[in-house]
């Protein structure tokens, strides 16, 4: 074992650094600020948020520092720094959002709930060992569960809250039993010692067991049928800033570290009793990929509530992104030595999380708005939103066009991605079924732009002003979606392709140390 | 060929204490029963902890699951149900009882009993080397240890005890001027 | 000494015990129990393995790592405990707001 050492480690965690010593100096600004004051309190949290998503950048990891932190527990990679950037910039836009919306009462005390859900995400997206992972987990979950039920008079949050709470802790559960059985298996909690084990034989029945109950666990994160039932509930109670939060940070963060076990511990050079585990995890994730996306956009069809709506289609979009995690089965190409298809299923599941927070946001933040000043979250309510306000209409329209697909905002190129990783991959089947339900839903997408842009509204003839902090919000969110369907695309991607290449490399070396 | 001496007596007891307890407070209807039986349970729990060789973790089991988490428990039945009705009903009685048996069955059939089952290995202990209370205070703080982990839970209760605040209490006069 | 596979039947039944705890049950602090039941069962695997683990034996000088299984067992209390706090928080918000803890019975979010 190397000798610690205290000064080089630090850079892995920087990002976990500033989340702790933001939390602080929130307590201490809530304490000491008179109470007319503590609006700004919100600034505070969301600029050093924003600041802090540079710092990935920063100190991102080169080829050299690149590797396991702190006994094991977490890995530093380009891989873990696209992803925690998404999220602090998420939760600096959550922040903002949050400033006017009535659902949030105590609000320091909300930004300090948000700051630590934060730092969970943002430690889970690199951790490397069971322990961590499951630590950071729960830190992300539980602040989580309270934000759900965050509004207290408020009958639906109530509800909401404790759907989310039961299922989650029954998920978690699960969750940690395939761990202890992987312990088991193996006698160790880190992620690649785990995956060398298995090599070295084992019962292929009872590793499957351990691994449908961790998928289940991690299918539940990520609001993947059949594990999707509490969404639409949730997401429609909760506060709308916390239904934000849930359907973007918590979910990148999860399919992040749901790429990471899967390819660390199940790579395909784990052959149990002549056959490989990675078919196994392959096929369970492609069928809840096609269930996902089918399900959620049949059901969308329906809706009549905003929020319900994007609840079936954040199931439906978690289900693209599976496309990308199925392709990490690997296709026939190799690119200095690391299979191709691999490495574009990486970075397009990055790169659709990257630009699926942002067009989402975008979306709630306008929700945050409509319901303020129209007081509702029915569908037909936004009609002649386009003539109360044009450029909330345009930025709630970006954001819509970008989940539906459209150019040139960014949703388009995210979809590329992940077909084209799953063409590489032989999953073009998949890949068909993606681009059909993409049709499918365009439909219920684009009758919520009609219905702002075209239909008559009882109120039309009385503009509202959007506040700054949702100014603020709505139009960087918007103009982020923008720049990723055209300009920033390839910057982007490379980033991406970066840090696939580095988790996929680290994959390789150890397959070929087995 | 197993004997009979005092640790296995000892494991059949603590095994019957949980099981019997976790029984218990499934099928109690009477849920204030209920948590008296989840203590029973575990308490059967931190008993099979001090058989595998690890007294901080019985006691910490006895003091943070029988003296906090039990406890927490018995506080939200009394606050949540009049001692008059405290019966509650059950739904899926028959369909999950099967469930949980099948579960069971899969558990003992596909994973314990061909992976654990017939290993000479896991007959017993391979040593008598248990590390002590020292070395597991060591790992949780040492930098090649898990003092990463550590420190987040820490941060994580923090998080959990303001959260938990917030939304348990009734308003205060700041937020009805508002 | 008891074999391992003792301890590990013993902790599936728990396991499967709470399963049923939690499927059967309408009332939130029942579930919840379940769920406590459960991850208690995680707990002694985790105990258990590490016990039975073959690899201690071989190592002389103690490092971190051979401690992993009980290192989790510890995790797994503060978490049980913050998880435990908050979901109690909850069930108390929603009884306040509904006069009962029974998820189906504060049912209004429906579609």
């Amino acid at each position: 074992m190397p000798e610690f050492d205290f000064l080089a480690s630090l850079p892995a965690i920087s990002v976990e650094i500033g989340l702790t010593i933001l939390a602080i100096v929130l307590v201490f600004l809530e304490s000491y600020l008179h109470k007319d004051n503590r609006r700004n309190i919100a600034y505070v949290a969301a600029v050093s948020l924003a600041f802090l998503a540079v710092a990935p950048v920063i100190w991102a990891p080169t080829p050299e520092t690149t590797g396991l932190y702190w006994g094991g527990m977490i890995r530093y990679d380009a891989f873990g720094g696209i992803f925690k950037m998404m999220i602090l910039l998420a939760a600096s836009l959550v922040t903002l959002m949050s400033i006017d919306d009535k659902g949030v009462h105590r609000k320091t005390e909300f930004h300090i709930v948000i700051v630590v859900a934060t730092l969970g995400a943002s430690l889970l997206v690199s951790a490397a060992d069971l322990i961590m992972l499951f630590v950071a987990l729960e830190t992300l979950s539980v602040p989580m569960y309270i934000l759900a039920a965050y509004n207290r008079t408020d009958r639906e949050s109530a509800e909401s809250g404790i759907k989310y709470f039961l299922f989650g802790s029954f998920a978690s559960a699960l969750l940690l039993y395939g761990f202890s059985l992987l312990y088991g298996f193996t006698g160790t909690t880190n992620l690649q010692g785990i995956a060398v084990a298995l090599t070295q034989g084992g019962d292929l029945v009872a590793v499957l067991v351990a691994m449908v109950l961790v998928i289940a666990g991690f299918g539940f994160k990520i609001s993947a049928v059949p594990f999707h039932f509490w969404t639409p509930d949730v997401y429609h109670g909760a506060p709308t800033p916390v239904t934000g939060f849930l359907s973007v940070a918590s979910k990148a963060a999860s399919f992040a570290i749901l790429v990471r076990f899967l390819l660390g511990v199940f790579p395909d050079a784990v052959v149990i009793e002549g056959q490989t585990v990675q078919q196994f995890w392959v096929a369970f994730v492609a069928v809840a990929s096609v269930a996902s996306m089918t399900f959620g956009n049949i059901m969308a069809l329906r809706q009549s509530n905003i929020k319900r709506l994007l609840a079936y289609s954040s199931i439906a979009q978690a289900g693209y992104a599976l496309i990308g995690v199925a392709a990490l089965q690997g296709g026939a190409t190799l690119n200095e030595g690391v299979n191709l298809g691999i490495e574009l299923g990486i970075s397009a599941v990055a790169f659709y999380m990257f630009m699926y927070t942002f067009s989402n946001l975008a979306i709630f933040a306008g929700i945050i708005v409509v319901t303020k000043h129209v007081g509702s979250e029915e569908i037909r309510d936004y009609a002649g939103l386009q003539r109360r306000n044009p450029w909330l209409a345009l930025a709630l329209a970006i954001g819509i066009l970008s989940l539906a697909g459209i150019p040139p905002a960014a949703g388009f190129f995210g979809k590329f991605f992940l077909f084209q990783a799953a063409v590489e991959s032989s999953l073009a089947a998949l890949a068909i079924i993606g681009v059909l339900n993409s049709i499918i839903a365009l439909y219920y997408y684009l009758v919520v732009i009609k219905v702002m842009y075209v239909d008559q509204g009882p109120d039309d003839d009385k503009p509202f002003a959007l506040s700054t902090p949702y100014a603020w919000a709505l139009g960087l969110s918007s103009i982020v979606v923008l720049l990723l369907g055209t300009i920033a695309v390839t910057p982007i991607i490379d980033w991406a392709r970066e840090g696939a290449n580095a988790l996929a490399q680290a994959v390789s070396v150890m397959v070929a140390g087995m | 060929m197993i004997q009979f001496d005092f640790s296995t007596i000892a494991f059949f007891v603590f095994a019957v204490l949980t099981l019997g307890g976790a029984l218990g407070v499934v099928t109690n209807r009477n849920l204030f029963r209920g948590t008296i039986w989840l203590m029973v349970s575990l308490f059967g729990v931190a008993g099979l902890y001090v058989l595998l060789s690890a007294p901080f973790l019985a006691a910490v089991q006895v003091l943070v699951y029988i003296g906090a988490i039990a406890i927490l428990f018995t506080f939200a039945v009394m606050l949540t149900r009049s001692l008059t009705r405290l019966n509650v009903r059950y739904t899926r009685l028959w369909p999950s009882a099967l469930g949980a048996v099948l579960l069971f069955a899969m558990l003992v059939i596909g994973v314990i009993w061909p992976v654990f089952g017939g290993n000479e290995l896991y007959n017993q202990p391979i040593s008598d080397v248990v590390r002590t209370t020292t070395d597991l205070g060591v790992a949780l703080v040492s930098g090649e240890g898990y003092v990463l982990p550590f420190e987040v839970a820490s941060i994580l209760l923090t998080g959990a005890m303001i959260g938990a605040i917030v939304i348990a209490r009734d308003a205060d006069e700041e937020e009805m001027e508002q | 000494m008891v074999p391992l596979s003792w301890y590990l039947i013993v902790s599936a039944a728990l396991f499967s015990i709470g399963v049923f705890g939690v499927l059967s049950r309408r009332n939130g602090v029942a579930v919840l129990m379940g769920i406590e039941l459960m991850l208690n069962a995680v707990n002694i695997n985790l105990v258990a393995f590490w016990r039975y683990n073959t690899t201690i034996a071989s190592v002389t000088e103690p490092v971190p790592s051979e401690l992993s299984g009980m290192v989790f067992a510890a995790f797994m209390f503060v978490v049980a405990a913050a998880e435990v706090a908050v979901g109690l928080a909850i069930i108390i918000t929603v009884y306040r707001n509904w006069r009962s803890v029974i998820p189906e019975e504060t049912d209004t979010l429906r579609g």
